[in-house]
């Protein structure tokens, strides 16, 4: 039967990239998987597993002079190879029958046409369609992927749409010319909760009213779980399990898809330590933890009984207390006009000595900026931190310097909170100089050693540059640097979130560790409400500057007061 | 936008007040005493302090520069300290012959830079586009002199193909006699740079996300080159060469030396060698100017050709 | 986790050493760089061409390959071999007899040209003595030897007679050795270069760092400085300050150039100031306690030396070719000192009397020096911050 066979069929992938005259490097090692008709095929993989290069090289889109793809490597699509086909025969295909969607939509759409210029290029040149007939389409399509008014829109220019309008320009560019392949690279990664969900929804409305075929690459596996039919898991270049979802989901057999599956914090439980991607795989060296009792060695590891529990107790001493704290940027418009923007308005919290403080919120609820203004890297338009019987934003610059060292913070991404031309050492030995942490370099180095020990990372990073090490490493070495001051409250701005899944269960396991082993308080940010669930014990939901609800971790997941914090627990994506 | 206009205006009188002073500063202050160089050889107290009166630099300087600034509102510098020829009509005459050369000039340059720019991007990476980068710099190691010299000697001098020098009366006897040889050889000096810069304006936009897009929806790579990429980098590109038109007005003086075309910049160079402060003074505060108003006009069209930009 | 295996660390300016290593190009130039400089150190110190002043040959002594009395020149393009455009010229000149006492050619129209011919006949008849450029013997060349004589002067260039009739690439209008000449020329022309380089960058980078890190009132004031400097075209600034100065020199050239050329280095350092300030691991020295200064010279500048080397790299170059047109033009270098703007400013006249060897030497060597540090630069800038092509 025709239906039978793939419509997508790769076998034996192997695809390397030339990084110079010497040296490739491999990315695809040899992947052999299948996308049926008329069904949703989730690619799922870390960064470097290879996912988003077999898609692109379905779509003869990576670099000719820099790729070398195998000779022994099929690629069939409707029966033929795409591979042996000239490029002019690849680009009748591409736009028509097999389409894209890329992750970033700001930039994937060319920035001085309007959106229904480009929709219209290629009803034009694959569907020889007239002006007058591709702008109608145009306006269909618009329409069908939601744009509000799109008889205004369609002249409009992609800088002036938000983030989900332009993706689902894009979408609506991609199934113009009703492709029987649709790919979808991570399209929703760079977008907000409850707008990531809306683009799901029509993705998957989209993949049944045309009978296409889906291939989703992400990142997220329980992302997929509610629309995917099949599975591919991929890790270092090769594929590591595939089938239906409900087995995969169900009985995964592969041990690094069990650590995907477990390492992400689920919403209905809270071990004591996340477990990790080395609990589940023989091959990944261990690092011993401080406070931790995971074993080092082979297979799964019994996980402490005790689950942890969370919230403020009576006994709780409060440690820092917020009251009412703002903060307004000033822009300016118009002749000599200003124009106010409150990013921050009236928030209040208390955290409590040796315990967590979860922020969350979308992008652009000001919660990134309440950290920030607490450390006064910005300047506070209102309001009172109390600590120590100080009010910490009314100190002058000089007072404040010596309470510095007290509150600190790790920023989101472990690629620029380090200073590429120090090495670890110097970032180590750095605060310790500036606040006269020990008597010389040579204690203080003593020190510096002591504190990567604690981290686990190995004594030779010292004399390491940062770009030597991966971003959970990296994050590592913020928390030690943040260490050497010995802190009392440490904020961390989304410090897991720009990691894999798989790194973030490590450093959040640090974390603990290291508030059971100090008794550190932390102000957690996060826009990720599973993490934020699992590491709180009081929670603070933010929404355009301002608090909607303040409770207790479990309360506030078990029963939500605020619309906003049901609608923001409403798109969790959940496990099949 | 009209707020914007005005506003930029607002800012640009700092920049033009300090322009002035500079000015000022060098040459009235130290510059030196001009009745010195004016009264020649035969220089005696009395000659000398009637020179100083006429000049008016007896006066005390806040006088001075207030005289300065009258003259540049009411555009009229008083006489050339050489020729004795009123300044502002000096610059009202030497425009014409500059932007005859100028324009022709800009224009072949700008499209041919373009093209061979698009052209070399189509094989990037290439033993082509290597080569082609070594022959840019190369070519532009070679001293501007060098390329006027040899020019004019073997294609004006032993060839005779055109005019070693000179300037007529008409338009287009100097557009297309006079002029043509000055242009080529200005052709040939600028077009490595402009490939260069162009070049990588050109490769900057073809590493964009947009492109990987254009591909993606099946189009030819002339099609994303010519329409999608080019639209994009045009932006770079027409910014570049307004911003320095103005600039070209005074950079074209060694042609004009050498052919003897009787421009702004031939103008400046004698001036410099004579001495003749007027002269100079009138021309760097005018060419100022019109740089400022050039990069407002500049930044005005910046938003009428890149959607993304607001202007406020 | 992975172990890290290698034993050294690299820090970014030894990573982009390795990556110049294996640029063919790259070191290609470098080596002619250093050989120039070498050149300069050696010139500058005294130990080569001290005595380029001595007039050594006979006027316009035309180069060794060419040949004093011989026809048609040899291969003159043979000088310059990746000088595609010498090739034109050396086609054009047709080959003439090139002899020291080539005399300007006669002009068939002059009323006085029989009378001319017969005088020179009968002095080339009457006595040797010194031949100067119009072919015409000096009558007191035999006094004036005498009296050097008696005075002590042994100098052979003095001697009249004693002048060499070719020399290897040549001789200018008062016989200097244009090899001689063109290597005291680089000095000049280099040691500007490199000085002016040197003070704009400083400058600019000092600017450019206060500027973009303090902002505010410190950003409005260099920024109006630099509105003022870039509305003028620097062309034109730099033709106004060399009218106004009016002792010449070398350190008035470096000095206008350096004065004039900060404006580049300032508005590229200001940007990465402004770009560094606002990167998390600046917030991240601002929360460690790190003060203005410490943050702008000890976690920031690291970040922007290389495009402050790069900078300079470029303003080299730029100022060298500017160097030269001044000193063409004769705002430049004083009288005495030759720089390679003074060679082509004479080139420029013997060219129509068909000497073409100062010309070819001051352009050539010109042009290697800037090819050759141009190319570095590029691959320097590569070096330093490679982008995936």
């Amino acid at each position: 039967m025709m239906s039978d066979t793939p419509l997508l069929d790769i076998a034996d992938l192997r695809i390397a990239f030339r990084a110079d005259r010497h040296t490739t490097v491999e990315a695809v090692k040899g992947v052999s998987f299948q996308v049926p008709r008329n069904a949703t095929v989730a690619l799922v993989g870390e960064s470097g597993s290879g996912k988003s290069v077999s898609s692109l090289a379905v779509m003869g889109l990576l670099p000719p002079d820099a790729t070398v793809i195998d000779p022994a490597s099929r690629i069939r699509f409707d029966g033929r190879d795409l591979l042996a086909l000239s490029a002019a025969e690849r680009r009748a295909l591409c736009g028509k029958d097999i389409a894209m969607i890329f992750q970033e939509p700001m930039s994937s759409l060319n920035p001085v046409f309007t959106v229904g210029a480009q929709i219209v290029e290629v009803l034009r040149l694959h569907m020889g369609m007239s002006a007058a007939q591709a702008r109608r389409r145009a306006l269909e399509l618009l329409d069908e992927v939601g744009i509000p008014d799109p008889a205004v829109k369609i002249d409009a220019y992609p800088s002036q749409m938000s983030g989900g309008q332009q993706q689902r320009v894009m979408i609506a560019m991609a199934i113009a010319c009703e492709p029987k392949l649709l790919i979808a690279d991570e399209p929703t990664t760079a977008l907000d909760v409850t707008i990531q969900k809306q683009i799901m929804e029509l993705i998957a409305r989209l993949q049944k009213r045309h009978a296409m075929a889906v291939l989703f690459i992400t990142h997220d596996l329980g992302l997929v779980a509610e629309i995917a039919d099949h599975v591919i898991v991929m890790r270092h270049g090769e594929v590591r399990e595939a089938g239906p979802a409900q087995q995969v989901f169900g009985q995964p057999q592969d041990g690094y898809t069990k650590a995907l599956l477990h390492c992400r914090p689920s919403l209905d439980a809270r071990p004591w330590h996340l477990p990790v991607i080395a609990d589940y795989l023989a091959d990944v060296e261990h690092q011993r933890f401080a406070g931790g009792d995971i074993a080092e060695g082979q297979g799964v590891t019994p996980l402490h009984p005790l689950e942890r529990q969370r919230g403020y107790g009576p006994d709780d001493q409060p440690l820092l207390v917020v009251n009412k704290l703002s903060k307004t940027f000033h822009l300016r418009e118009g002749w000599f006009g200003k124009r106010e923007f409150q990013a921050v308005k009236d928030v209040s919290f208390t955290l409590a000595r040796g315990k967590t403080l979860g922020v969350v919120g979308e992008s652009g609820s000001g919660k990134t900026t309440v950290g920030l203004t607490l450390l006064r890297l910005h300047q506070a338009s209102g309001g009172s931190a109390m600590f120590d019987g100080r009010d910490l934003l009314a100190m002058t610059p000089r007072e404040f310097q010596a309470y510095k060292r007290r509150i600190q913070i790790i920023f989101q991404n472990p690629y620029a909170s380090l200073n590429p031309r120090f090495t670890v050492g110097q970032i180590l030995l750095e605060p310790m100089r500036i606040h006269r942490i020990g008597a010389d370099d040579r204690e203080r180095t003593a020190i510096a050693h002591e504190l990567l020990e604690k981290v686990g990372l190995p004594a030779a990073a010292f004399q390491r540059y940062p770009h030597e090490f991966s971003g959970g490493q990296r994050q590592r070495i913020a928390i030690a640097r943040c260490l050497t001051m010995k802190p009392e409250i440490l904020v961390c701005d989304e410090s897991v979130s720009a990691l894999d899944v798989s790194v973030q269960a490590q450093v959040l396991n640090l974390l603990q560790d290291l508030q059971d082993e100090f008794g550190l308080s932390y102000i957690f940010i996060s826009h990720d409400l599973s993490v934020v669930k699992y590491i709180a014990d009081q929670v603070m939901v933010m929404h355009r500057g301002e608090v909607v609800e303040l409770a207790d971790s479990d309360q506030l997941y078990r029963n939500p007061t605020h619309p906003y914090t049901r609608a923001l627990l409403a798109a969790i994506p959940r496990h099949g | 936008m009209i707020a914007y206009v005005v506003r930029r205006l607002w800012q640009m009188l700092p920049t033009m007040l300090g322009v002035v002073l500079l000015v000022f500063v060098l040459f009235n202050w130290v510059g030196g005493d001009p009745a010195f160089i004016l009264a020649g050889k035969m220089a005696n107290a009395e000659s000398i302090a009637n020179i100083r009166r006429q000049l008016g630099v007896d006066q005390p300087y806040y006088v001075q520069l207030w005289i300065f600034v009258k003259q540049i509102a009411s555009f009229d510098f008083g006489l050339s300290w050489a020729t004795g020829e009123p300044v502002s009509h000096i610059i009202a005459t030497r425009l014409g012959p500059s932007l005859t050369v100028l324009l022709p000039l800009t224009l072949l340059e700008t499209l041919l830079g373009i093209a061979l720019a698009l052209a070399v991007a189509f094989v990037r990476g290439s033993l082509t586009d290597r080569a082609v980068m070594i022959a840019c710099t190369v070519g532009m190691s070679v001293s501007i002199l060098v390329y006027i010299i040899v020019f004019q000697y073997g294609l004006a001098y032993k060839l005779g193909l055109f005019p070693v020098q000179g300037w007529g009366e008409s338009f287009w006897e100097n557009l297309l006699r006079y002029a043509t040889l000055p242009v080529l050889i200005g052709l040939a000096v600028s077009i490595a740079p402009t490939l260069r810069l162009y070049r990588s304006f050109v490769l900057d936009e073809v590493g964009q996300d947009y492109v990987r897009t254009a591909r993606a929806k099946g189009l030819g790579e002339r099609r994303v080159m010519w329409v999608h990429v080019l639209r994009n980098a045009a932006i770079p590109i027409i910014t570049h060469v307004m911003a320095n038109l103005p600039a070209l007005l005074i950079g074209a003086f060694l042609l004009e030396r050498f052919f003897g075309i009787p421009g702004i910049g031939r103008e400046v160079i004698l001036a410099v060698e004579r001495s003749d402060f007027p002269v100079i003074k009138a021309i760097t505060v005018y060419v100022a100017a019109a740089t400022m108003v050039f990069n407002l006009l500049t930044d005005l069209m910046y938003q009428a050709v890149d959607p993304r930009v607001q202007l406020t | 986790m992975t172990a890290i295996v290698h034993n050294v660390s690299p820090g970014l300016w030894r990573l982009a050493w390795r990556r110049l290593r294996a640029d063919r190009v790259a070191m290609a130039s470098l080596a002619v760089v250093a050989a120039f400089l070498l050149m300069l150190v050696l010139s500058a110190s005294g130990l080569i061409v001290a005595d380029w002043e001595q007039e050594v040959g006979v006027n316009y002594a035309p180069p060794g390959f060419v040949g004093a009395a011989q026809p048609p020149p040899a291969e003159p393009a043979q000088a310059a071999p990746t000088q595609p455009m010498q090739a034109a010229p050396a086609q054009a000149v047709p080959p003439q007899p090139m002899q020291a006492t080539q005399a300007l050619p006669d002009n068939p129209f002059d009323p006085l040209a029989d009378d001319i011919r017969a005088l020179r006949a009968q002095l080339a008849a009457g006595g040797a003595g010194a031949i100067d450029m119009y072919g015409v013997t000096d009558p007191l060349a035999g006094d004036l030897a005498q009296l050097r004589g008696a005075r002590g002067d042994t100098s052979a260039a003095h001697a009249g007679a004693g002048r060499l009739a070719t020399l290897p690439f040549g001789a200018d209008k008062w016989g200097h050795d244009i090899i001689k000449k063109t290597i005291k020329g680089g000095e000049t022309s280099i040691v500007v270069g490199l000085v002016a380089a040197l003070l704009a960058v400083s400058l600019g980078s000092l600017f450019g760092a206060l500027s973009g890190y303090f902002g505010g009132v410190v950003d409005d004031l260099f920024n109006w400085f630099y509105s003022i400097f870039t509305a003028i075209p620097s062309v034109l600034m730099i033709l106004a300050v060399a009218a106004v100065l009016q002792q010449k020199g070398v350190a008035t050239i470096v000095l206008i150039l350096g004065l004039t050329g900060w404006t580049g280095p300032y508005r590229l350092i200001r940007a990465e100031y402004i770009k560094h300030k606002a990167r998390e691991y600046v917030l991240a020295a601002d929360a460690i306690g790190a003060s203005h200064w410490r943050k702008m010279f000890t976690h920031i500048f690291p970040n922007v030396s290389h495009v402050a080397l790069v900078q300079m790299s470029i303003l080299v170059v730029g100022f060298i070719k500017a160097e030269v047109i001044l000193s063409f033009l004769g705002f430049g270098v004083p009288v005495g000192v030759v720089s390679w703007g003074s060679m082509l400013n004479e080139a420029q006249n013997e060219l129509i009397l068909g000497r073409w060897w100062q010309l070819t030497a001051a352009a050539v060597a010109m042009a290697l020096l800037v090819t050759a540090f141009s190319l570095f630069t590029d691959a320097l800038r590569d070096a330093l911050d490679p982008k995936v092509k």
